[in-house]
């Protein structure tokens, strides 16, 4: 196997320490960090949810491969000085406010990031103005993740700051976590809901193409 | 892949061969489009049935008997069931007639009437139900608390009235009970009331109880009185989020005279805390509903405790109430909506004394009712029961006490000083989320082994097995694993021979068709496994991170306890093996029971248990797992089967599947 084999069944097996070394070793070998990223990483993450959807793998496999995805992408996002690297829009995410759960929504962020979307990541306990304030910074979609239902409500919230700001038209908002329903996701006004984390970079895939046409963007397909 | 294991047989105990002649079998290869799914609550069992069967038939196949006085006729209306998100037929004759159209439109039916069209969820409640779950509440009997009662009786003689001696009513009851050795600072508004009629009625001599507070001169109140020789009850309630458990104690001898257990009727608007607090935050009368079906299933059971042994409400001269802060604030009525938002914070800490009038308990008009501290939006009083009954707080040992549940508490306890957190295990446990998972009643598989190349498993009550309860899941995962079905990742062999395909992916028959109650295999699917494998991670993370903010590893404890009902059952072998505790010699771990309840009950009997109960709730350090830097690396690591392995290296796996093979396998 080569090298960028090697590193994309580590980080598809989870292998955190082994996909590091593997990443060494390109680097070692006159492999470009962007080439380990998006031939090693963001390939491999892409076979992730391939296997996810096909019933392959199941959510804990998924969880340990995107730790092995974020402690590589450690090591060669400071080596990337071109950030030139293709990006297929901005995602800005975080779980809503009054909520602190984070693992469902750092899977999302790494499975967004290893399929080539700039994400923001907010965090957790984000009240409706830190979205806002990041769609003014350029995101395309607002992510947003609930785990509770006592926390669920706080997504509403959020639409309707974005929409007292005028902000509406301007971005895709996806949402999920354990208590939300696409029939929630409609009624609050959002544009998208997803399951899993897999679907969930499906969702953002669909909707941004839609915003990116909306706004008439040269690199905006439709 | 290697080569899997090949199982010889399987063997279900208590199954037996004329009992399973008369089961529903459906087809192995069903035309999909003529079954439904039906979500039997409060089991959380989904049955799959045949379009058009009564709700009935799938409530009794989901492992639940319906009351059905009448025989399933629609003449007696006693089945009625709560129907939700589905198809089912529209309301008969015999219903219009049995049930109002209130209640028809609130989706109220008569089970043998409906019949299921689509998928669709049934309610069935607690008194339409007449298999009881099995409700635990037999408490381990540990460090035995001086008897020394908040409320003492004593039987006085008090001086009639007369010419010369004036004195009002309470004047003189007061004086008789100081001249009998209890000072006496106050007299109750109810027993105020009622003196003047009691101690004419009884001629002067009367029973008083009288609490005696934590005033340094030992002056307390008189909250009730009683007839002479009438004994004086105290309760002590244990308000879990899904059942109720009761104890009627003698408050002259310490001896509990009466106990029971029923379903928490909460669960009717909410399987779980959170969504009971987002019922309640929802409008005003949420709170009070939440507040009101509470007070009733606790007086219903005090009732029925009563009636064991003749008692009357005004016996009960003293209360003590544990639960986890939601359940502690929907008893006492106050707001639920802050725990349910970051930073999770409740209203009161402080243990609370309150009349019971004020809470709505049937017990003697002037009785206390008491409640321990809380110790965090997540550690309730109830932990705090626990940590005193198991005597971990007084201990100069190194103990870690865990109360495995929906969210499990865990502390340690070294040196004097405590380290409490609560982590979020998931309903997994109470058999929620999992294809043939239900609660611990009659028909759950609750053991799961692995021997000579076969499954061996044993159900509640000893009949043919409808699904698999918590212990048994957690025997079933460790069973797996020792089989070489599951490997240290999670993976499901799909070679194997007692693997079949499922919608949920990979699954493990357990017990095939022919063995179920139902007529359908009962399956351990890889998202089942899933499920196991996220509640045990978060479990053994909060345990790491616990024994790490006390600075010491799992090796340096003496004592493992675990409290609470699915505490009680789980094997502490399949719990190890498949890596939720850690690996220490078996004679370490100490399963205690409903050690909340057992504090509740030394709450009631000893003074010096409320002072320590304050104590503990001020030395607790507090752990806030969701913020904790190493929460999300140390749970990623956790999800491996198997004992904390530095990496998910397979060969690691491999070999620690090669481990847990040892002995017994061919």
């Amino acid at each position: 196997m080569t090298v960028l084999e090697e590193l994309r069944q580590a980080v598809i097996d989870g292998q955190a320490k082994l996909a590091v070394a593997k990443a060494a070793e390109g680097l070692e070998k006159g492999i470009s960090a962007e080439t380990l990223l998006q031939d090693g990483l963001i390939a491999a993450m892409k076979e992730v949810g391939r296997l996810f959807e096909e019933g392959e793998i199941f959510v804990p496999e998924m969880l340990v491969a995107a730790r092995a995805m974020r402690d590589t992408v450690a090591l060669l996002k400071p080596l990337i000085v071109d950030h030139e690297v293709q990006s297929s829009g901005t995602v800005a995410i975080g779980t809503v406010q009054g909520d602190l759960h984070d693992i469902g929504k750092n899977l999302v962020a790494m499975m967004l990031e290893g399929s080539g979307f700039e994400v923001v990541d907010l965090g957790t306990d984000v009240p409706p103005e830190r979205f806002v304030d990041a769609i003014r910074d350029g995101a395309d979609v607002v992510a947003m993740s609930a785990l509770l239902t006592t926390t669920m409500t706080s997504m509403k919230a959020v639409v309707a700051a974005i929409s007292l700001a005028g902000l509406r038209d301007r971005v895709r908002i996806v949402v999920g976590g354990a208590p939300i329903t696409a029939a929630y996701a409609g009624e609050i006004g959002a544009d998208g809901y997803a399951p899993d984390a897999s679907k969930a970079v499906r969702k953002v895939d669909e909707v941004v193409s839609g915003v990116l046409g909306d706004r008439g963007r040269p690199d905006g397909a439709v | 892949m290697p080569a899997c294991p090949e199982p010889r047989r399987i063997k279900v105990h208590g199954a037996r061969q004329e009992d399973l002649e008369g089961a529903t079998t459906v087809a192995a290869d069903p035309a999909s489009a003529s079954l439904v799914r039906v979500d039997v609550q409060p089991i959380g069992r989904r049955v799959e049935m045949k379009r058009g069967a009564t709700v009935l038939a799938a409530i009794r196949a989901g492992g639940l008997e319906s009351v059905a006085v009448c025989g399933g006729l629609g003449l007696c209306g006693t089945c009625r069931v709560l129907v939700a998100n589905g198809g089912f037929t529209p309301p008969t004759d015999k219903e219009r007639e049995q049930l109002s159209p209130a209640e028809l439109s609130a989706g109220i039916r008569l089970a043998c009437q409906a019949a299921v069209m689509a998928d669709g969820r049934v309610d069935v409640p607690p008194e339409s139900l007449t298999t009881p779950q099995r409700l635990q509440f037999e408490g381990y009997a540990t460090s035995v608390a001086v008897f020394d009662p908040a409320v003492v009786a004593l039987d006085v003689q008090v001086p009639p009235p007369a010419l010369d001696d004036l004195r009002g009513d309470a004047t003189r009851l007061r004086d008789a009970v100081t001249a009998a050795g209890q000072r006496v600072a106050r007299v109750s508004l109810a027993v105020l009331a009622s003196a003047p009629l009691t101690l004419r009625a009884e001629h002067w001599a009367v029973r008083v109880a009288v609490h005696r507070g934590a005033a340094a001169d030992g002056a307390g109140e008189i909250v009730a009185l009683l007839p002479e020789g009438k004994v004086p009850l105290g309760a002590a309630i244990d308000v879990g989020t899904t059942k109720l458990a009761a104890y009627l104690v003698d408050l002259g001898t310490g001896e509990t005279v009466a106990k029971g257990a029923a379903p928490n009727p909460q669960i009717a608007v909410g399987e779980d805390v959170m969504s009971r607090i987002a019922y309640a935050d929802a409008d005003e009368s949420g709170a009070r509903d939440l507040h009101a079906r509470l007070v009733d299933g606790i007086n219903q059971l005090l009732g029925e405790l009563r009636g064991q042994i003749g008692a009357a409400s005004w016996q009960l001269v003293d209360a003590v109430a544990v639960g986890n802060t939601a359940m502690h604030h929907a008893l006492v009525n106050l707001p639920l909506r802050q725990l349910g938002l970051a930073p999770y914070v409740p209203a009161v800490t402080e243990a609370l004394e309150l009349r019971s009038t004020d809470v709505g308990l049937d017990l003697a008009p002037g009785a206390l009712t008491y409640l321990p501290p809380n110790i965090a939006g997540f550690v309730g009083a109830d932990h705090t029961a626990v940590l005193l009954a198991s005597g971990a707080a007084e201990t100069r040992r190194t103990v870690l006490v865990l109360d495995i549940g929906t969210n499990t508490e865990i502390s340690v306890a070294r040196r004097g000083r405590l380290w409490t957190c609560s982590c979020a295990s998931g309903p997994a446990f109470e058999g929620a989320h999992i294809r043939d998972g239900m609660r611990a009643a009659e028909g759950a598989i609750e053991r799961v082994e692995y021997l000579d190349g076969r499954f061996e498993v044993h159900t509640i009550g000893e009949g043919p097995p409808a699904g698999i309860c918590g212990s048994g899941i957690l025997d079933a995962v460790a069973a797996c694993l020792k089989a070489g079905i599951v490997d240290g990742r999670g993976g499901v062999c799909r070679t194997h021979p007692a693997v079949t395909r499922s919608p949920e992916g990979p699954a493990c028959i357990l017990v095939p068709a022919t063995l179920t109650a139902h007529g359908r295999d009962i399956l351990l699917t890889r998202t089942d496994v899933g499920e196991i494998q996220l509640a045990k991670a978060a479990i053994r993370a909060g345990i790491e991170l616990l024994i790490g903010a006390a600075g010491i590893e799992a090796d340096a404890l003496d004592e493992i306890i675990i409290a609470g009902a699915f505490g009680t059952y789980l094997s502490i072998a399949s719990a190890i093996a498949v890596g939720m505790l850690p690996r220490l010699p078996p004679e370490r771990y100490r399963q205690v029971g409903n050690a909340a309840g057992q504090g509740a009950r030394q709450l009631l009997v000893s003074r010096q248990s409320r002072k320590m109960a304050d104590d503990i709730a001020r030395r607790v350090c507090y752990v806030e797992l969701t913020i904790h830097p190493d929460f999300a690396d140390t749970f990623t690591q956790e999800l491996a089967f198997g004992q904390r392995p530095e990496d998910l290296e397979p060969e690691r796996i491999r070999a620690g599947s090669d481990d847990l093979r040892e002995g017994g396998e061919p």
